[in-house]
């Protein structure tokens, strides 16, 4: 795209949905996806990223709000006046039609004639040429997705909506598949909306992310944004996994905030918290468990000054090849996660060692001390209460 | 992660420690299905050989009946009765095309539609089986009286004067005339069509719908394109629920009909209980049997359904 170009924009602007019986699957949502961009909607099910996906479709009517495609406002369009095409969640590819009459199916409807020469095309692009005369039941999984891509993409819509297409297959092939996906939206050009639950899958593919929580976008930014600077309990542990320490506010050191936390003092620079920072407040200090260090507690004298450091007690260990995942109990909090690289394995590192934790300042976020602690955690009751309900 | 590396314990071995005996087993299939078989041979296999030696036999009621390999009862059952069995089968096809009309609605309606009211429907559906078939079609005699409201209705807004033209009706009544007997046959074998096109529709998921009007498909197109070719079983199995029955139906004829709108199972019927030529009987019935099989045949492979899921 040479001329700036937005008629491939998705601007939702209030959009809600409340179904019949009251449930409000998705509040009121302002969310702009720029053209040609991959953008991803994540979030646990029951969350209202499907729903969302379904109100650009047309499949779902808003209660209030508009969709806008570019300057085109479609709110209330029907879905087959709409220049959208989606690639269904287990696909459905129409069972009675084979390969070719799948992908060619929007094309005849459009009224275009000759489509042999698109069919064909469009099934070489995604490396199905051979299989047109199949029927979708004789291909395997990770065919029948592309096929489900091919039926959408050959009508060249102004946005493409995914609808976790990735769900169904095992896990080597959803890698190759995310791979292609991507090399295929770079190719085309055009608007991906990907709504998944998967959040490696939105951080390998999208350019931007949507976390949403129960009916709401949590934070929206770009993958290393998200998992950098989390500004809820919900983002940083449904992104990765985040250990969070509650402190108190002590002092302000120029850029930087001094916490209290248990004994100890940590260092959170100001600009990577999103909370208030009254002195004498709450906090909850943050960090990945990666970016943390381990040192026995004998060697304590060898940290270098100016980091972040707890003690604690290594409960369980578990090597799992690129690195080991500790457990560590601290004074401070129970059940710190630490994944160490294993480069150089310290032998005295086993259950049961002392030791310290320590890392870099700058690495540090900190949050609302107001939120739950398990929110986005897998399976904790926060989120899976909420898409219950 | 705990590695768990030490193997379970062997199994207990059983208490009298011999293997479990397979013999026993071996025969639990065809024991099972003795009652079946036998249920097939007393009641289908043996009046069919029966019925078929009756059919080339000759002799009268007096001095008895022989098997002497009589060939031509067929022909001439046939040559006499053909305007009975075209008749049959334009009723039988008549009354199954207006059930399909009527049916596919409802069916559809039942399936995708109806929501809470689903179960009441059906039910309604099928309670007519809960009352005889016969009294259900001598209902339909009082319905269709000449003094009756419907005829009195169909005669005021002048749809009787079309029927009449059609050739459907005659005079200024609906009994006795082929239009009655049409309608005593779609009534009383629509739940046949409903059922299996219900079955059929239902099993359809709804994302197809979804998919093809995300892929520019009005409605009209979508049922056009995706719903009815999928409903495809259901169709074929509803319209030979119907017709085959309806073709060898009497009763309704019997009940609405006249002697001008007998069908083939009234003359099996008559050759059977009131004039006792039974080769002839048994010949109509194996006549209409084969017509039936050759034309359910050429249907299932036009319709092609085994190509479907």
């Amino acid at each position: 795209m040479t001329t700036p170009d937005n008629s491939g924009d998705v601007r939702l602007s209030g959009i809600s949905k409340t179904y019949d019986n009251g449930f409000t699957a998705v509040q009121p949502l302002d969310l702009t996806v720029p053209q040609g961009s991959f953008f991803a909607l994540l979030g646990a099910s029951g969350c209202g990223k499907t729903t969302t996906l379904r109100m650009i479709a047309g499949l779902e009517d808003p209660t209030t709000g508009a969709v806008h495609l570019g300057d085109q406002e479609v709110t209330h369009l029907p879905p087959y006046k709409r220049p959208v095409n989606t690639v269904f969640q287990s696909y459905a590819l129409f069972p009675h039609l084979d390969i070719f009459e799948n992908v060619a199916f929007g094309l005849r409807r459009r009224g275009i004639k000759s489509v042999k020469k698109q069919v064909e095309d469009m099934l070489d692009l995604v490396q199905l040429g051979e299989q047109a005369r199949k029927k979708p039941h004789q291909l395997s999984g990770g065919q029948q997705q592309r096929v489900a891509v091919a039926r959408a993409l050959i009508n060249h819509p102004k946005v493409l909506l995914l609808d976790e297409p990735l769900g169904a297959l095992d896990l080597k092939l959803r890698r190759q598949m995310q791979l292609e996906l991507k090399r295929i939206q770079t190719e085309v050009g055009i608007t991906f909306v990907h709504v998944t639950h998967d959040q490696e899958e939105a951080m390998t593919m999208a350019d931007t992310v949507a976390v949403m929580n129960a009916g709401r976008v949590e934070q929206l930014g770009s993958p290393t944004d998200l998992y950098e600077n989390p500004d809820t309990t919900f983002v940083a542990n449904f992104l990765g996994t985040s250990n969070l320490i509650e402190a108190e506010v002590d002092t302000k050191n120029g850029d930087d905030i001094v916490l209290k936390a248990g004994g100890g003092k940590l260092v959170l620079p100001e600009a990577r918290c999103s909370a208030p920072t009254k002195a004498g407040g709450k906090v909850l200090v943050g960090i990945r468990p990666e970016k943390i260090s381990l040192t026995h507690a004998d060697d304590a004298g060898d940290i270098p000054e100016g980091r972040n450091r707890l003690t604690g007690k290594i409960a369980d260990a578990s090597f799992i090849g690129v690195s080991t995942q500790y457990v560590i109990d601290s004074p401070v909090c129970d059940e710190l996660a630490v994944y160490v690289q294993n480069v150089e394995r310290d032998g005295r590192l086993v259950p049961g060692a002392d030791v310290v934790l320590h890392w870099s300042p700058a690495h540090t976020f900190g949050l609302d001390a107001a939120q739950s602690l398990l929110a986005g955690t897998v399976g904790s009751a926060g989120t899976e209460e909420e898409a219950a309900a | 992660m705990p590695t768990l590396t030490e193997a379970p314990p062997p199994l207990a071995p059983t208490a009298d420690g011999k293997k479990p005996t397979r013999k026993r087993g071996r025969f639990t299939p065809y024991w099972l299905l003795l009652p079946g078989i036998l249920w097939l041979i007393i009641f289908f296999a043996l009046p069919m050989i029966y019925q078929a030696s009756t059919s080339v036999q000759q002799g009268s009621l007096e001095q008895g009946y022989k098997v002497t390999w009589h060939f031509a009862t067929y022909w001439d059952a046939l040559s006499q009765y053909w305007p009975q069995f075209l008749r049959s089968v334009f009723y039988a096809a008549a009354a199954t095309l207006l059930c399909l009309l009527l049916g596919y609605p409802l069916a559809y309606l039942i399936a995708f539609r109806a929501g809470r009211w689903r179960n009441l429907i059906m039910i309604l559906v099928i309670a007519p089986f809960f009352t005889s078939f016969l009294i259900r079609t001598l209902a339909w005699k009082t319905i269709l009286a000449d003094n009756g409201p419907v005829v009195h209705a169909l005669n005021s807004l002048h749809v009787l004067d079309l029927t009449n033209w059609l050739g459907w009706t005659a005079g200024d009544r609906v009994l006795a005339t082929p239009l009655a007997v049409v309608c005593g046959l779609t009534y009383n074998f629509l739940p046949f069509m409903i059922l299996p096109l219900y079955t059929s529709l239902e099993r359809i998921d709804g994302r197809l719908h979804e998919a093809a009007g995300d892929l520019y498909a009005r409605p009209w197109t979508t049922f056009r394109k995706v719903t009815f070719p999928l409903s495809m079983p259901g169709v074929v199995s509803g319209t030979l629920l119907t017709f085959i029955p309806a073709a060898g139906d009497y009763v309704n004829a019997e009940l609405l009909g006249s002697t001008d709108t007998r069908m083939i199972g009234n003359v099996i019927q008559t050759q059977f209980l009131r004039i006792l030529d039974y080769p002839t009987a048994a010949a109509l019935s194996f006549i209409l049997m084969a017509a039936i099989l050759a034309m359910v045949t050429i249907y299932i492979r036009r319709s092609g359904t085994e190509d479907l899921v």
